[in-house]
């Protein structure tokens, strides 16, 4: 599934869990590891790092190291380009600042310019997170296929207990609002309509989709999907949230978020970005 | 504190009562005939105004709408109210996340099918002030009051059509829905400069000045409104009763920001509506809330408004073939081509632009009030104001059928 990981390192306090978690879906996904390290190549710095593979046993043979000088996350797209890498990983915060929001940090610009797949995790454990309870955004998008498609095939090699695919119905409050002006039979017709429709959706792509050991949940909500999503994480208390994006963020976005906008100011848990 | 006399009360409530009745009848009678509710509202302020019930019963016509003067009055405070709450009801329409989502192609087909009738309607109503009905000493501002009155689409008419042609959830459905949502934004921002540089407009504001307020008050309403929104409606769903503190907190805020608006120079529609975007696009603003609202507000506050049309204009006196021939023709054609060309150069398929061009050109809601304020700020006369109406029944009656028949096209 994902034959390039890479990971982008800091030297923080959480370094080393992050390395933890990467060595493990390395071995899950059998793929080679690139660490990418933005700054000043030191004898400190290397010896530091070597310590450290060392500690997490990490396979020297399937790991590259990646120093470069610069602005982090521009070297650290084109390094990600340079190395036809599939899943970035990377350490975020679960929540904003109202600064950091508008201004953007490191690891949120990361996910909003990276050029492949993204994964967010928010608390990297050293002895690995298990990805259990995995929640999949089924949203009508064009990019919703391939991510239904990923999520399923990264919910079997991990061997995920529960998988949900949660779908909104587009813009409830306008169609219902708009549906009063039929008989009380009709409108219920059509609720039960608008319900049964995104779960048709979800059902026909699931169909074309080895499903292996994995049985999905489909969910239907009304409202915004980010929100919905959130919500859903928080409530089951999800490991892992997979939705799609299929085109670069910006600071406009910012100031006028949309949904996944919106889900990167407060991330409920673990984010895997699919990009196409 | 005047109050209504007790013949003035049964007055004021057998107008009320009449209009609701009447409009229930033939808005039922339009559902019939599969087309939109407002069609048969519009129709039964015909039948109810000088039109008809006027001309057939007077004596029937002056007790219930002339007989007194501060009943009169009172009503007109319903209605002012009615067209605050239908453009907030517009502004909840408006989710800015699905405008985002169908990205630049909506904004091509909302721009030019904008750009296209505002121009053609600027031109043809500056040349022919006379034979149009636009005022000829504030012409520029009704030429292209004119002209935005024939750009704007009819979002919540055009949701109906699409979801009866099963056609909303469809790429084509979403991408017409987000370019009418774009429109109504530009068409209320616009509407609002345009306003102030009328001399019958707002109170020696200025141009710039109302320019900058406008988009000053759309940004903070839209960032930071949102944000204080974002605060506060968590609180009112889980402290206070629901969904009555939803209702009436939301509808005081929208009285209060048109009230604000129409205080600082813009008009007080302008206020309700971006207050309306700002609450709609809330993560804490439930869908089902929106329901409540959309039920409350299209099902009593819609009535009386397009009901009152018929009342203040008599459609046969008024009635101008010449005029209404011109304003048909320039408003379903600009309208048409503006969203066709916009789509094509936005990249849509042909026959999704034709699509677009045709739900793009379904009227029947704010294009009415825009055209109401536009008489009552003598801006336009009766004849064009009539055609202005004959085109919204005219373009949303044949949208469905029209859009039927593009869907089948082999191109």
């Amino acid at each position: 599934m994902y034959q390039k990981i890479a990971l982008a390192i800091a030297f923080s306090p959480r370094m080393e869990a992050l390395i933890s978690e990467t060595k493990r879906l390395v071995q899950l996904f059998d793929s080679e590891l690139i660490l990418i390290h933005i700054g000043k190549k030191t004898d400190e710095l290397e010896a530091k790092l070597d310590e450290i593979i060392r500690k997490t046993e990490l396979d020297s043979f399937k790991t590259k190291l990646i120093w470069k000088e610069g602005k982090p996350v521009k070297m650290i797209m084109q390094a990600c380009k340079e190395e036809n890498v599939d899943l970035l990983i990377a350490g975020a915060l679960k929540r904003e600042g109202l600064l950091t929001y508008y201004m953007g940090s490191v690891g949120r610009k990361i996910i909003r310019k990276a050029p492949c797949s993204v994964l967010t995790l928010i608390e990297p454990k050293l002895d690995s997170t298990v990805f259990e309870k995995i929640v999949i955004n089924g949203t009508q998008l064009e990019i919703t296929p391939h991510v239904i498609a990923m999520g399923i095939d990264f919910s079997k090699i991990i061997n995920a207990e529960q998988v949900h695919i949660l779908n909104e119905i587009k813009m409830y409050g306008l169609q219902m609002g708009t549906a009063s002006e039929d008989s009380e039979e009709e409108a219920s017709q059509t609720r039960r309509e608008l319900v049964q429709h995104e779960m048709k959706y979800v059902e026909d792509i699931l169909e074309k989709i080895e499903l292996g050991n994995v049985r999905p949940n489909i969910k239907v909500t009304g409202g915004r999907w980010a929100v919905e999503l959130a919500r859903f994480c928080e409530k089951i208390d999800a490991d892992l949230l997979v939705v799609g994006d299929d085109h670069k963020l910006n600071f406009f976005d910012r100031i006028f978020p949309h949904d996944l906008e919106d889900l990167l100011s407060t991330l409920p848990c673990n984010l895997l970005i699919v990009k196409n | 504190m005047e109050t209504l006399n007790h013949k003035e009360v049964i007055n004021l409530l057998l107008q009320l009562a009449s209009i609701l009745i009447l409009a229930r009848v033939f808005a039922e009678v339009a559902r019939k005939f599969k087309q939109p509710a407002v069609v048969g509202e519009i129709f039964a302020g015909i039948i109810l105004g000088p039109t008809i019930l006027g001309n057939f019963f007077p004596g029937a016509h002056e007790y219930l709408f002339g007989a007194h003067e501060m009943t009169n009055i009172a009503f007109d405070g319903f209605v002012q109210i009615s067209v605050v709450l239908l453009l907030f009801i517009a502004g909840l329409e408006v989710e800015l996340h699905i405008v985002w989502s169908q990205g630049k192609k909506a904004l091509y087909i909302a721009v030019a099918s904008m750009v296209l009738p505002i121009i053609a309607g600027f031109v043809v109503a500056y040349a022919f002030p006379e034979f149009l009905g636009v005022n000829i000493n504030d012409r520029i501002v009704a030429s292209t009051f004119f002209g935005l009155a024939i750009s704007i689409t009819g979002l919540a008419i055009v949701a109906r059509i699409l979801m009866d042609l099963n056609l909303f959830k469809t790429s084509s459905g979403l991408l017409i829905i987000a370019a009418a949502m774009i429109v109504d934004v530009l068409g209320w921002l616009i509407f609002s400069v345009i306003l102030s540089l009328s001399e019958s407009g707002t109170e020696g504001l200025g141009v710039w000045p109302t320019i900058g307020l406008t988009l000053l008050f759309t940004l903070v309403m839209l960032t930071i409104g949102k944000g204080l929104i974002n605060k506060v409606l968590p609180w009112i769903n889980k402290k206070l009763a629901w969904p009555g503190g939803l209702l009436s907190l939301s509808l005081a805020l929208c009285f209060l920001a048109a009230s604000f608006t129409e205080f600082i120079g813009i008009h007080a529609i302008f206020g309700a509506f971006i207050i309306g975007v700002a609450l709609g696009d809330s993560e804490y603003l439930t869908e089902k809330a929106k329901e409540i609202l959309h039920q409350f507000i299209n099902n009593i506050f819609a009535p009386i408004f397009f009901v009152s049309i018929g009342l203040k204009v008599n459609f046969i006196t008024g009635f101008d073939p010449g005029i209404v021939g011109v304003v048909i023709i320039v408003g379903l054609l600009t309208k048409y081509y503006g969203a066709y060309f916009g789509g094509r150069i936005g990249g849509v398929s042909r026959k999704e632009s034709v699509v677009a061009g045709i739900g793009m050109s379904t009227r029947g809601s704010m294009d009415i009030v825009l055209g109401l304020i536009a008489l009552e700020n003598g801006l336009v006369t009766e004849p064009l104001f009539i055609g202005l109406v004959i085109l919204a029944i005219i373009a949303s009656m044949s949208a469905g059928p029209l859009i039927g028949w593009a869907r089948n096209l082999k191109i």
